[in-house]
C-alpha cells in the first residue's frame, strides 16, 4: 500500500486571510479557534474554496476534537441549569465538524469521515486515505489532522501530570493525498506500520529504512507540544525534507505509552 | 420603539457574533433571513433564545415565528406587544 | 472478495442481549419511558435509557466497580462480549476492533465538571480519565480480548454505519482477520440539552414517518457486529453486500430537501452489490422522528425507488435515537432481520407525511422471505452512510 502527495500545509504555514479562505461569513462567525485553525489550513492547502470540488475523499482525525466548544456548552449545561442554552456550540463540538465544515464550502458530496483515536488518530486517518487509494476510490482526497488546546483541559491533563517532560501543544496539518503520481506529486508514503513493541532510534532505521542517506524522526512529536495529533506535523516536515532533497524519511511515534506508529516517506523515483 | 430596535440589533451583534457590523448597518425592515444578513435556522433558535432571555417573551412553534422572524422591527413589535 | 457477518451483540433501552431485544421487537414494546430515572438532569422527557446504573453494569460484567468505566466503554463491552461468543479468535489471531462514539466518556466527564468549574483544583480526575473517544475503545478491546488493530471514529449519529464501512476495508486489506465493528453511546446531560437547545426533541414518544412527528427521543446503548473473510468463515449469518458514505453538504445539523446525502449514500451501496434498487426487501431507516429528517429520506426513497419504496421502518420508535451507536444496534437488526425473515414495526404511526405518502411496516411481519436489508444512518456534518447486507 502506498499513497503519493501533492502538498502539505500546516497552521503555522498559513500566510492568506481568513476571509479569503473562509468567504462564508455565516460558516465563519460560529467557527471557534480550533475549526477556524484547521478549515483554514485545509483550504490553504486547497488553494481556497475551490480546490474542494475536486476532492475525493475527505478525511480528517482529531484526538480531543472540538474541546472549546464542548467545554462551553458543558459548562452552559451546569451554570444556567439546563435553560435557554444556545445551541451553537452543542452544534460545532462534533468531532466530525471540521471535515462536515469543508464538505459544505465547497458542496462536495465526497467520502469524508473523522478518526479520533487519541495519538494514532492521524496514522489511522492516513490507513484509510492508502487502503482508498489501493481501491482506485479516490485520486484527490484531503487528509488533515487537529488539536486544540484549552485552559481547562491544561489544567486537567497538569493535574493528571502529563506536561512533566513536554509541555502542551495544539496544532493544525491537512495534506492532498492520491493514488497516482501526478504533476503535482512531491513525496511518497511507502510505508504505514503499527509495531507492536518500542523501538530504539537504530532499530526503526534498521528496520524501515532502505536508503542509507535516510532520516530518523524519533518520537519528533515532542517538538510540537504534547497533542495527540502531534505527528501529523511530524508527518508534514518529513515531506517538506523529502520535497527539499532528502531521499527518505522514516517517522516514529511512541506517544504515552501508546503503541509506536511508523510512517516512511520517501521521494519520487 | 426605536430604542427596543437599536437594543435588539445589539443583542443579534452579540448573541450571533456578527462579524464587523454595526447597529447602523442593520436596516431595521429588511428581512433577516436568506437576503438581508443572511440568517439562518440555528440563527432563529438564538434569536428564539434572545426573545426569552432578554424579555420574556415565549415563542411556542416555528409557524408563529415566522411573521414575527421577518425582520428587526417585526421581532421588537412582537416584543412589546408580548413583554411582561 | 466477499465479507461475512459472523457475530451480532446488541444493548439497547429493550435490554441486554439479542434474544431481549429481538422478543420487545416481536411484542410491540418500546424501551422509550416517560422521562430519565438514571440520568441526572431536570428535564422530563421521554428518553430510551438502559435500566441498568454503572454499578449494576459492572456487575454485571464482572469487572471491578472500582475500575470504574464510563457508561459507553460498559455499553459497549456487553455488546462486544455477545458478538464475539461463538467466534474463534485462537487462529487466526489477528482480530480488530473499530469502534465509534459521539460523546466519549461525558457521563462521567459531568460529574468532574460540577466541581472543576467552581474551582480548577475539585473534582476527581478518575471521572476525567475517559472523557476521550479512545478510552471506551481501549476499554473494549481490553476486557474482550481484542489484541490486533483497534481504531475509533466519530461522525455524529452516523458512526457506527462508517464503523462497518472502515472494518470492511481492514479485512480487504488483510491488515485483521476478524474484525468486531459498531458503536456505543450513554446517555448524557450534554446530548439531552444538545438536542434540547435544537428543538428537536419530541416532548411525546417519538413518531417517525408520521405527519405529525414532532421531533426524536434519545436513547443509549451499543451494538457491534463481526465481520470476516468469506472464504475464512466457517458459517455466517449473512454478507455485507456494499456500503457507502456520502455528504450531503447542505447544512451543519439539517438534510436538505431532496435527500441528496441520503440518496446518494442508498444509490452507491446497493450499486456496489451489484443489484437492482428492487430487490431490496426491506429498508431499516435512519428514520430519528424529526419533521426534517424524516421528510429528507422520504424524498431520497422516492428518488431511488420511484411508485415501488421497499417496505421499511425506522426502530427508533424503540430503542430512541442511540447517535454513534444507531448504525450498529439497527445493524444487528438489520441481520437479524435476514436470519429470520423479519421485518420490523415502526412504533407510533398513523398518517403518513402528507407530502410523499409512505407508509413504513406498522406491524411486527415475519414469514416472507428477506434477503437483502438497507440500513440508513445520517448524521450532523452532513454525514449519511448506508449498508446493506445480503442473504
Amino acid at each position: 500500500m502506498r499513497c503519493f502527495i501533492e502538498r502539505v500545509v500546516t497552521n503555522h504555514d498559513v500566510t492568506t486571510d481568513i476571509k479569503a479562505l473562509i468567504p462564508d461569513a455565516g460558516l465563519r462567525r460560529r467557527m471557534s479557534r480550533v475549526i477556524k485553525s484547521a478549515v483554514s489550513t485545509a483550504m490553504e492547502t486547497l488553494g481556497g474554496v475551490e480546490g474542494i470540488a475536486s476532492l475525493d475523499g475527505i478525511i480528517t482525525a482529531t484526538g480531543w476534537g472540538c474541546l472549546a466548544d464542548s467545554e462551553r456548552f458543558l459548562r452552559n449545561v451546569i451554570v444556567d441549569k439546563e435553560q435557554l442554552l444556545n445551541p451553537t456550540p452543542f452544534i460545532q463540538s462534533t468531532f466530525n465538524t471540521v471535515g462536515g465544515q469543508i464538505a459544505l464550502l465547497g458542496h462536495n458530496h465526497c467520502y469524508n469521515v473523522t478518526y479520533v483515536n487519541r495519538s494514532h488518530s492521524f496514522e489511522d486517518a492516513l490507513l484509510d486515505a492508502m487502503m482508498r487509494a489501493e481501491d482506485g476510490d479516490s485520486e484527490h482526497m484531503l487528509l488533515g489532522a487537529f488539536d486544540e488546546e484549552t485552559p481547562s483541559q491544561h489544567r486537567i491533563m497538569e493535574r493528571m501530570g502529563a506536561f512533566r517532560k513536554v509541555e502542551c501543544g495544539e496544532g493544525a496539518m491537512f495534506a492532498i493525498v492520491g493514488a497516482k503520481r501526478n504533476e503535482r506529486s512531491i513525496a511518497e508514503v511507502t510505508t504505514l506500520a503499527f509495531p507492536t513493541e518500542s523501538l530504539t532510534r537504530e532499530r526503526v532505521a534498521e528496520l524501515y529504512a532502505t536508503s542509507e542517506h535516510a532520516r530518523v524522526i524519533y518520537n519528533g512529536y515532542a517538538e510540537h507540544g504534547l497533542f495527540p495529533t502531534a505527528s501529523a506535523l511530524c508527518f508534514a516536515e518529513a515531506v517538506k525534507l523529502v520535497a527539499d532533497g532528502t531521499p527518505e524519511v522514516v517517522i516514529y511515534n511512541e506517544y504515552f505509552g501508546a503503541t509506536p506508529t511508523v510512517i516512511v516517506v520517501r521521494c519520487l523515483a | 420603539m426605536e430604542q427596543l430596535i437599536q437594543e435588539l440589533k445589539e443583542h443579534l451583534i452579540e448573541e450571533l457574533n456578527l462579524e464587523e457590523i454595526t447597529p447602523a448597518d442593520i436596516d431595521a425592515e429588511a428581512p433577516l433571513f436568506g437576503e438581508g444578513l443572511g440568517l439562518d435556522s440555528i440563527d432563529a433558535l438564538e434569536i428564539i433564545l434572545i426573545l426569552e432571555k432578554y424579555y420574556g417573551v415565549k415563542l411556542a412553534n416555528s409557524a408563529e415565528a415566522k411573521p414575527v422572524f421577518y425582520s428587526v422591527k417585526t421581532l421588537a413589535e412582537y416584543i412589546s406587544a408580548n413583554r411582561k | 472478495m466477499g465479507i461475512v457477518v459472523t457475530g451480532v451483540g446488541v444493548v439497547s433501552a429493550l435490554g441486554v442481549g439479542v434474544e431481549r431485544n429481538l422478543a420487545s421487537l416481536r411484542e410491540g414494546a418500546s424501551g422509550i419511558s416517560a422521562h430519565p430515572t438514571l440520568l441526572k438532569t431536570s428535564h422530563h422527557l421521554p428518553v430510551g435509557e438502559l435500566a441498568l446504573s454503572n454499578e449494576e453494569l459492572h456487575e454485571l460484567l464482572g469487572i471491578s466497580p472500582r475500575e470504574h468505566l464510563s457508561r459507553t466503554a460498559l455499553l459497549g463491552i456487553l455488546a462486544v462480549r455477545e458478538a464475539l461468543k461463538g467466534i474463534d479468535m485462537s487462529n487466526p489471531a489477528r482480530v480488530g476492533l473499530v469502534s465509534s462514539t459521539s460523546v466519549g466518556g461525558m457521563d462521567l466527564t459531568e460529574h468532574f465538571f460540577e466541581e472543576f468549574i467552581e474551582n480548577e483544583g475539585a473534582g476527581r480526575l478518575r471521572d476525567v480519565r475517559m472523557h476521550d473517544c479512545a478510552a471506551s475503545t481501549d476499554a473494549i478491546a481490553h476486557y474482550c480480548g481484542i489484541k490486533g488493530y483497534t481504531t475509533t471514529l466519530s461522525t455524529a449519529c452516523s458512526s457506527a454505519a462508517n464503523a462497518v464501512i472502515t472494518g470492511a476495508k481492514l479485512l480487504k486489506h488483510n491488515i485483521v482477520d476478524i474484525v468486531v465493528v459498531g458503536g456505543s453511546d450513554a446517555l448524557s446531560a450534554f446530548t439531552l440539552n444538545g438536542f434540547k437547545s435544537l428543538m428537536i426533541l419530541d416532548e411525546n414518544p417519538c413518531r417517525p414517518f408520521d405527519e405529525m412527528r414532532a421531533g426524536l427521543n434519545l436513547g443509549e446503548g451499543a451494538g457491534y457486529i463481526v465481520l470476516q473473510r468469506e472464504e475464512e468463515a466457517t458459517n455466517y449469518i449473512c454478507r455485507l453486500g456494499g456500503y457507502a458514505n456520502r455528504n450531503d453538504a447542505h447544512h451543519q445539523t439539517a438534510s436538505s430537501a431532496e435527500g441528496n446525502g441520503a440518496y446518494m449514500a442508498m444509490a452507491d451501496a446497493i450499486a456496489m452489490a451489484g443489484i437492482e434498487p428492487s430487490a431490496v426487501d426491506y429498508i431499516n431507516a435512519h428514520g430519528t422522528g424529526t419533521p426534517n429528517n424524516d421528510a429528507s429520506e422520504s424524498a431520497a426513497f422516492v428518488r431511488l425507488f420511484g411508485e415501488s419504496v421497499p417496505p421499511f421502518s425506522s426502530t427508533k420508535g424503540y430503542t430512541g435515537h442511540t447517535l454513534a451507536a444507531a448504525g450498529g444496534i439497527e445493524a444487528v437488526f438489520s441481520v437479524l432481520a435476514i436470519k429470520h425473515s423479519y421485518r420490523y414495526a415502526n412504533h407510533n404511526f398513523s398518517e403518513p407525511i402528507v407530502a410523499y405518502n409512505l407508509k413504513p411496516v406498522t406491524q411486527f411481519e415475519e414469514g416472507a422471505e428477506v434477503k437483502c436489508v438497507l440500513s440508513n444512518s445520517f448524521g450532523f456534518g452532513g454525514n449519511c452512510s448506508s449498508i446493506l447486507f445480503t442473504r
